[in-house]
């Protein structure tokens, strides 16, 4: 048993390095078969235009991927994703308005101050009493509709197509053409937020047990609900701001890394960070290259690819059955 | 070096008396209103305590501030002497075992694991008293099976081991031999009896006959402690009849063994 999970995480670690060499072979100028020694080398197109962007993909995919899991064990439902408290509706309706109002400037940050900002409301407005996770989700979904229409609005009121097509791009996730240096935030936030949650692994494991269990078996479970979420909001407000919305990365991840490994989380984190970095490295080089020299949002990739590939994993037997 | 012994052998004889629960002036319930009241508990070292009582009189809420789950409305719990800890060492001091918790994915082994409430990936050195809980509770053939493969007995003994792997002096059950069969629930009495004065029992039951095999009995009614004391006092038709509203029957056990209740109805 032991020795097959550390193959799976063997095979995955060798396929997140093959997607990474693809994803710096292909591209709108063509393959390039010497990728990795381009990259070395220092290549225009390889090392400056390429692989900021892979290596960005890896970032936010793992991040999502950590996020989604955090968020399951904090709402305990298996549905829960990284967007699911409200960032999706408060990060569009931010990068939205940002857009109209201001369009010269990239709407990153306003998309990462709004999707904080609705976290913070729903988390106000589900507080009173006690801890309930069902009323956070079903908080998180009210205010994600509010917030939805208000995204809408913008749209149709200011339909310029410039802003029509910015405004796609972003809501379905677009990476653009980000220099190396973008990715030391991103990269700098998920490390941070990976070695929180990695080092507390077990506490998570008593967590998703439910409050009851985890404080009798001695996990303060409110503390670390409370740290576990504003992870979460951290992490995902912080790729959001890089990416834009990405999709399905953030729940299929942990799932298929549960079926994969099991519900350990020392195991489970790494797994599913893998697993959301391979997902987002593979859909983006699909987004850059399938209609070249024209690009696709990178989350209908995701969907496209990370569908099939769940709907193969849930007909497969899970590692723990 | 003679004052050294002799303060460390006081300290044995201060540990040995130490109560692994003691309750007083306790007064439970929820959202601020109480539903037992004026609970006055001390339980010994080994010593095993049923709380019995109707449904709603407050038995699971009461079994919930003696896990340290829930504060008490007034009134105070001290656990061995002290309040309770966290991490390892509240694991070390009680373990519990609640109604109505769902298996998952987690394996047995990794069930029981948890128990020892470690903050890091567990050492060899853990591995020990997991083998010799999973021994103990005969879980050692299904260690490395999902939980949610389990029978209802074989998750039940889970739970048991995951509660009594770090060796606390103190177990609390909340109702342990709800939803069992015939079998499994003499598997479970047994468990407890093979238990017998190694570790502090408080349980929470409708079941007369597990109540009946205690050293003490708590019934609770009507808000308060109806009776306290040894079964044979305390679960008495006229006491039943009042606190829980049922008539039962003594039958004398023609094997020598504990008297049985027979419920002939409700009072």
């Amino acid at each position: 048993m032991n020795r097959a999970r550390s193959a799976t995480v063997a095979v995955l670690v060798a396929l997140c390095g093959a997607a990474i060499v693809v994803g710096l072979a292909v591209g709108s100028s063509g393959w390039r078969g010497d990728a990795l020694s381009a990259l070395l080398r220092g290549d225009d197109v390889v090392a400056a235009l390429r692989a900021p962007r892979v290596f960005l993909s890896a970032i936010i995919g793992a991040s999502l991927g950590v996020a989604g899991v955090a968020m399951q064990v904090v709402l305990r439902n298996d549905l829960a994703d990284p967007y699911v408290l409200g960032i999706a509706g408060g990060a569009s309706a931010g990068a939205v308005l940002s857009l109209a109002l201001f369009p010269g400037v990239p709407p990153g940050p306003a998309a990462a101050i709004g999707g904080a900002t609705a976290t913070s409301l729903v988390r106000g407005i589900a507080r009173r009493g006690p801890y309930d996770p069902a009323r956070l989700l079903l908080a998180g979904i009210a205010v994600g509709s509010v917030l939805a229409s208000v995204t809408g609005l913008v749209l149709v009121l200011a339909p310029s197509e410039r802003l029509l097509r910015s405004a796609t791009f972003w809501l379905f996730g677009g990476l653009g053409t980000p220099p190396m240096r973008a990715i030391a935030v991103p990269a700098a936030v998920f490390c941070a937020g990976f070695g929180w949650t990695w080092a507390r692994a077990e506490r998570l494991d008593r967590l998703s047990l439910g409050d009851d269990v985890a404080t009798s078996l001695g996990t303060d479970a409110r503390a670390l609900r409370r740290g576990l979420q504003l992870v979460a909001v951290v992490v995902t407000a912080t790729v959001v701001a890089v990416g834009g919305l990405i999709g399905f990365v953030g729940l299929v991840a942990p799932h298929a890394a549960r079926r994969l490994v099991g519900a350990t989380h020392r195991r489970l984190l790494p797994v599913a960070a893998l697993l959301g970095a391979l997902v987002l490295i593979a859909a983006d080089t699909v987004a850059r290259s399938a209609f070249s020299p024209r690009e696709v949002p990178v989350g209908l990739v995701t969907a496209a690819l990370g569908g099939p590939l769940f709907l193969w994993l849930l007909r497969r037997r899970p590692a723990w059955r | 070096m003679a004052v050294t012994a002799q303060s460390s052998e006081l300290a044995a004889v201060v540990a040995s008396t130490i109560a692994p629960l003691e309750a007083r002036g306790l007064a439970v319930g929820r959202g601020g209103r109480a539903v037992l009241a004026r609970v006055e508990l001390i339980v010994a070292a080994g010593e095993r305590v049923a709380v019995v009582g109707a449904n709603g009189s407050g038995k699971t809420t009461l079994l919930r501030a003696l896990a340290g789950l829930d504060r008490p409305i007034a009134g105070e719990v001290r656990w061995g002497g002290a309040g309770l800890p966290r991490g390892a060492e509240r694991v070390k001091r009680v373990g519990v075992l609640l109604q109505g918790e769902s298996a998952t994915a987690f394996t047995v082994r990794e069930q029981v694991v948890l128990g020892l409430g470690l903050d890091r990936a567990p050492a060899a050195s853990a591995a020990a008293p997991v083998d010799d809980a999973l021994r103990r509770m005969d879980l050692h053939e299904v260690a490395e099976r999902p939980t949610v493969l389990l029978s209802g007995g074989e998750w039940q003994r889970t739970l048991l081991a995951r509660a009594l792997v770090a060796s606390p002096g103190l177990l609390l059950l909340d109702e342990p031999t709800n939803h069992l069969d015939p079998a499994r629930r003499a598997e479970l009495l047994a468990i407890l009896d093979r238990l017998g004065g190694a570790v502090a029992v408080v349980l929470a039951t409708h079941d007369l006959e597990c109540a009946s095999r205690c050293d003490r009995v708590v019934v609770v009614g009507r808000g308060r402690v109806a009776a306290l004391g040894a079964p044979q006092d305390v679960l008495t038709p006229p006491i039943l009849a009042e606190s829980l509203g049922v008539r039962v029957r003594r039958v004398e056990d023609p094997e020598g063994g504990t008297p049985l209740l027979r419920v002939v109805g409700p009072s």
